[in-house]
């Protein structure tokens, strides 16, 4: 019996992602109490990373660490052999077009994506673009008095502002909008550590790749010791052969699964709806301080 | 320095002018001069040598200064502390007694008056941390700052709230920068002065204080507009403004579609299909 799998990420790309979010979520978590000091969440923010020393320096070097991630990010994927299907075109237009149709029920007809969905794309420019603000104003902000000696204080100021801002809107994206597409809709996808995703869920999510990637024999490997996976490139079936054995032992255990899988979901729906819950908080609190300095 | 005076504050705590003057007495045992063994009668005069057993305001009161008048305090306190009373007599808050606006901060506005703490304890108003309250007390006030011969903004508290070096205190980061750290303590002068520490002229100075930010003393600092922020303006448009209005549409925008999104799609087939 043969199982496909599609390999979506490589270990690069996987290890690029997670120190990506391992110093995103260090910058937020050591970031934000220092914008709203007064919260009370904020002096216990503090004290858990032990005192405002480690805080800023947590929050220097894992902006470093970012920087070089990103740098190494756009250097690396240009230097490889840029892909273009990442870049916006006139089908994802369509494409929201007829998500938004079907969501209001004027077709039964969900849009088929292709590699890269319209949203994926959004959340990836918007990573690109956030790593480039927040990494030249957080520099501007590191050293004002070497940046005094090159530009105004007005430039560090308006770092500022703009450092904040990009702040909220990159934690709305990522802590709600990305968390709840790639992580809490698709619980449990997996496809960040292991890089495949199965046929089942590249049918469902990225039909139309799934039957280019058929259609095309070049992109088969058979795969049978699971020898060298992680040299498989982009967009290429995996086919492995399932030991029967295997299975069945596989559906003596599926109860048990179950119950951790429930469990795992419940610990996981708790936490992302507080996470959302601090995050509306926060654009809450950004948003009244810009009323209140610049419109009222 | 204060001689003598023994008979009045002595360690044994028997001060003959707390039968009468029992609060301010009070006061006065809790501050440094008592601990430095001033007494009563090195500020306010009087006889020290008539104990508690003759009581008799007449005989007790010789030659008593009571509280002095406003533009007179610098006369009490010189006596010991001339050097600093000097340096005081230059700032703007004694210019401006001395034409008479009594409200401007004299001595014990900041310091206190019997009770006054040394700036190194944690109650003393002028102890670092407490400065911002203290410089507050008067520069919050509506009715004092907006007088119509000042006209001083009255958000220099809240501005200052607004900055790193609060924030960073705030939250536990020791203490940086204060009130008193950029506009001097006695020898606060107006940014028009160019004698001033806020003076755009010696701003390099200032921030480069040798605790603070070092080698700032050749930077490119523009105007003196710290508390405002100062903007960079792109022809007549404020840049601030700009940012400002960007990300809030960009924070509404995202705001609606994430959330919108996602109760559409827990409703919709496509969602319910995934988890089929």
């Amino acid at each position: 019996m043969a199982e496909l799998k599609f390999r979506r990420f490589t270990l690069n790309q996987r290890v690029q992602h997670i120190i990506f979010f391992t110093t995103f979520i260090l910058l937020a978590y050591t970031g934000f109490p220092l914008k709203f000091p007064d919260e009370w969440w904020s002096k216990w923010m503090i004290e858990s990373v032990g005192g405002f020393a480690n805080r800023t320096f947590i929050h220097h070097y894992a902006g470093l660490l970012m920087i070089g991630v990103s740098v190494y990010h756009v250097v690396f994927h240009l230097l490889e052999k840029p892909r273009f299907d990442v870049l916006f075109n006139l089908k994802d237009l369509q494409d929201f077009q007829q998500q938004v149709k079907y969501y209001f029920r004027y077709t039964d007809e969900h849009p088929k994506f292709g590699r890269y969905t319209w949203k994926q794309k959004f959340e990836y420019f918007g990573a690109g673009f956030g790593a480039v603000v927040m990494g030249f104003t957080g520099i501007l902000m590191w050293h004002p008095f070497a940046a005094m000696q090159y530009f105004p204080i007005g430039f560090i100021q308006i770092a500022n502002l703009f450092h904040t801002w990009e702040a909220v809107l990159a934690s709305l994206a990522v802590f709600i909008g990305h968390f709840y597409d790639e992580h809490f809709g698709k619980f449990p996808n997996m496809s960040w550590i292991t890089g495949n995703i199965s046929e089942e869920e590249m049918k469902h999510e990225h039909a139309l790749e799934y039957e280019e990637a058929l259609n095309n024999p070049e992109l088969r490997i058979n795969n049978n010791k699971n020898a060298g996976i992680d040299q498989v490139p982009n967009n290429v079936l995996i086919v492995t052969t399932k030991d029967t054995a295997q299975g069945e032992s596989k559906t003596d255990q599926a109860p048990n699964n179950i119950l951790i899988l429930g469990l795992a979901k419940m610990v996981f729906t708790v936490v992302f709806l507080a996470i959302c819950a601090w995050m509306l908080w926060i654009s809450y609190l950004v948003l009244v301080e810009a009323v209140n300095t610049y419109i009222l | 320095m204060a001689a003598g005076g023994l008979v009045v504050s002595g360690q044994t705590g028997d001060i003959s002018c707390f039968h009468c003057h029992s609060k301010e007495v009070n006061d006065f045992q809790k501050s440094i001069h008592f601990n430095k063994d001033i007494s009563c009668t090195d500020c306010h005069g009087g006889d020290i040598k008539i104990s508690g057993d003759v009581v008799s305001i007449d005989v007790m009161h010789t030659n008593f200064t009571g509280a002095p008048s406003r533009v007179n305090m610098t006369e009490f306190c010189s006596r010991c502390h001339a050097e600093v009373t000097k340096t005081y007599e230059e700032s703007i808050h004694w210019q401006k007694l001395k034409e008479g606006r009594v409200e401007a901060a004299a001595c014990t506005d900041c310091h206190g008056t019997h009770n006054i703490l040394s700036y190194k304890n944690p109650d003393s108003p002028t102890y670092s941390e407490k400065i911002p309250l203290t410089c507050a007390g008067c520069h919050e006030n509506q009715t004092k700052m907006q007088a119509w011969y000042y006209g001083i903004s009255t958000d220099r508290f809240d501005t200052y709230k607004k900055s790193y070096h609060y924030k960073a205190y705030v939250s536990g980061g020791g203490v940086l920068a204060t009130c008193s750290d950029c506009h001097e303590n006695h020898d606060t002068r107006p940014e028009s002065d160019p004698k001033s520490a806020i003076n755009p002229a010696n701003l390099p100075a200032t921030c480069g204080k040798p605790d603070c930010h070092q080698g700032a003393n050749n930077a490119f600092i523009y105007g003196g507009k710290v508390h405002e922020g100062q903007s960079v303006y792109l022809g007549f448009i404020d840049a601030k403004k700009l940012v400002t209005y960007f990300y809030i549409i960009m924070i509404l925008f995202e705001l609606t579609f994430t959330i919108g999104l996602i109760v559409l799609g827990i409703t919709s087939n496509f969602e319910l299909r995934r988890r089929h």
